[in-house]
């Protein structure tokens, strides 16, 4: 048995991108703090006090389950200022809600109508700069340095996570988000608003995402440069926020003209700057999943939440696209170990068949996952080969 | 079809306003023009299912919906209400505070003829329970997305059968997550996360209740 190191499983995450076969099926855990916490008993509540403890929890889970392929580098800071993210009132443990209650992002109508024509005219950056001590109640002269001290603070914090993964040889792969605009305009309308200003006003929607592309793709690259990710530690990356302008939603027609050309914008844009993109898709892609032949071969990784079906996925994009998913989220939180080694071995037997498949769960690991079926996830990618390799 | 359940349809706002607004000016009873909408509901259903349309267009047409009863509610007479099928109590569970899923199931349910008690977000067990004893509401609808919404759920589902309710109400789970596992988990009747099939079990539940 080879010993694992920084090298070796940077080698199996690598190749799983160029969609080969590596010595096994990587396995990662978009592993938040909050299960962490929970399981450790630090309430959500602390999580958002004392990121520092929070991140330890995460660390200590982390080599409780014998170590995983690769992780983010996100500690659980608040990303509230982040113009990539959309401007949601969130609810925050402690302060809003019962003290160990999970955190929550509250989708209520923050954009007006009006606001449509602001960004058309300002972009999304300058319209930000002008939207958010509003929204936040903010004296407008204190929000560059509020922001700023806290990017700072971010950046320093998560290069110290970064370098804690480095010292446990764990490549570091995926750090930060943007919102594609949709995913945008949809959370901060709210969706049955935004839903009718597709149907009510499509061409100033569209205006809309016009006049925020470029910026959303300027800040994007500049955030991961910041990060200074880079082999041989990790691979430079950025994720996609993707659920409300799939299929469960949304008709193709729809799709073609809000989603999919800002989203190959993003992922282009990425590409040429040596970013990975992920795709990280929530509720059901399936419909559309076709579309994702047209980008760059080997060059993305698309993360499904067991909502769309991950073997018609491996179908359409074998040889073309790594896929990482799915373990469901109630099967977590509410399944047996058996019942999850069954998954996972499925999982590998299928989409790992032929490389370009990493391990994960559906979207990020749920707050009150059972620490023992996180361990059975683990073990199976560690320990289980599929009949073909045997 | 009628000209109005086909521009509901269809999805063509303005036309449905103008058709109703002829027709309550007209003198035509107002029950027949909410027939004949829900007709229209029907048929956006219908596609829905067939995969013609989508999660949006039943959001469009439940909105439509909602404008159309505004013009015709003042004008049912008196005493004469719209026929329901059944009273429901709707809610997301305690602990969560998603409210998507659960408005638009609101709308299709108020749409479909239920009389819908809509408890919102962030519910605890015990108002879910005060409430079906106050309404004698045969159906209870819970709505969640957060996986701790499961322990809120089979909380409720206890609280039901300690008021001695349970063998009298029928539940409903739904949300993104919510799969036969956590249906079971809860100890509800039956699950779902697709809006418009929770709406069909619960015509189910109203037919079984007749």
């Amino acid at each position: 048995m080879t010993t694992e190191n920084l090298a070796s499983r940077m080698a199996r995450l690598q190749a799983a991108i160029n969609l080969e076969e590596g010595d096994r099926v990587p396995v990662a855990l978009m592993m938040g703090a909050t299960m962490p916490c929970r399981y450790k008993g630090i309430s959500q509540g602390e999580l958002y006090r004392e990121p520092a403890k929070a991140q330890q929890a995460v660390f200590e889970v982390f080599d409780e389950l014998g170590g995983y392929d690769a992780a983010g580098a996100g500690a659980n800071a608040s990303r509230e200022e982040n113009l990539l993210d959309a401007p949601m009132r969130i609810k925050v443990p402690g302060r809003d809600l019962p003290d160990d209650d999970p955190v929550q992002w509250e989708e209520i109508e923050v954009l007006t109508h009006e606001d449509y024509d602001k960004i058309i005219e300002q972009g999304w950056k300058d319209f930000m700069f002008e939207f958010y001590p509003r929204f936040r109640g903010w004296d407008p002269a204190e929000y560059h340095t509020r922001i700023e001290t806290k990017a700072t603070r971010d950046i320093k914090r998560q290069k110290e996570v970064m370098k804690v993964w480095e010292e446990k040889g764990i490549p570091v792969y995926q750090v930060s988000y943007v919102n594609t605009p949709l995913m945008m305009l949809s959370t901060c309308r709210s969706f049955v608003k935004f839903t009718m200003d597709i149907h009510r006003i499509p061409d100033k929607v569209e205006a809309t995402m016009d006049a925020m592309i470029d910026d959303l793709i300027e800040i994007s690259i500049k955030s991961v440069k910041d990060m200074g990710i880079s082999p041989p530690t990790g691979i430079p990356a950025k994720s996609l926020v993707m659920e409300r302008g799939g299929a469960f939603y949304y008709p193709l027609r729809i799709f073609e003209r809000f989603e999919w050309p800002y989203t190959k914008k993003l992922v282009e844009a990425f590409i040429d700057e040596g970013i990975m993109p992920i795709l990280h898709f929530d509720q059901d892609w399936t419909l559309n999943l076709p579309y994702l032949k047209e980008l760059p071969r080997g060059k993305c990784l698309c993360q499904f939440d067991s909502c769309t079906d991950i073997f018609k996925a491996k179908e359409i994009l074998r040889d073309h696209m790594c896929i990482m998913g799915d373990v469901s989220p109630s099967l977590l939180s509410l399944g047996t170990p058996e019942e999850v080694e069954a998954y996972c071995k499925k999982l590998i037997d299928i989409i790992g068949e032929g490389g370009g498949f990493i391990l994960g769960v559906g979207c990020s690991v749920p707050t009150n996952a059972k620490f023992e079926n996180l361990k059975a996830m683990v073990d199976t990618a560690k320990n289980y080969r599929p009949p073909r390799s045997a | 079809m009628s000209q109005l359940a086909d521009a509901l349809a269809a999805l063509d706002e303005e036309e449905v306003a103008k058709l109703v607004r002829e027709k309550i000016d007209a003198g035509v009873d107002a029950m027949s023009i909410l027939n004949e909408c829900r007709s229209g509901m029907d048929i956006v259903g219908e596609r829905y299912k067939s995969g013609e349309y989508f999660l949006s267009e039943l959001v469009v047409s439940g909105e439509i919906f909602k404008e159309c009863m505004k013009v015709i509610e003042p004008h049912l007479k008196a005493g004469k209400q719209a026929d329901t099928l059944a009273k429901m109590v709707l809610g997301t569970v305690k602990g969560d505070i998603h409210n998507i899923g659960k408005d638009i199931v609101n709308v299709l349910l108020g749409a479909a003829g239920f009389e819908v008690y809509d408890l919102g977000v962030d519910v605890e067990p015990r108002i879910f329970v005060e409430k079906l004893i106050e309404t004698e509401a045969p159906i209870l609808g819970m709505s969640g997305l957060l996986t701790p919404a499961f322990e809120s759920m089979k909380e409720t589902v206890k609280a039901v059968e300690a008021a001695g309710l349970r063998d009298k109400v029928r539940i409903i789970v739904g949300g993104g997550v919510v799969t036969e596992l956590v249906g079971k988990y809860v100890g509800a009747d039956r699950f779902t996360s697709d809006g418009l099939k929770g709406v069909e079990i619960c015509k189910e539940f109203a037919k079984e209740l007749k």
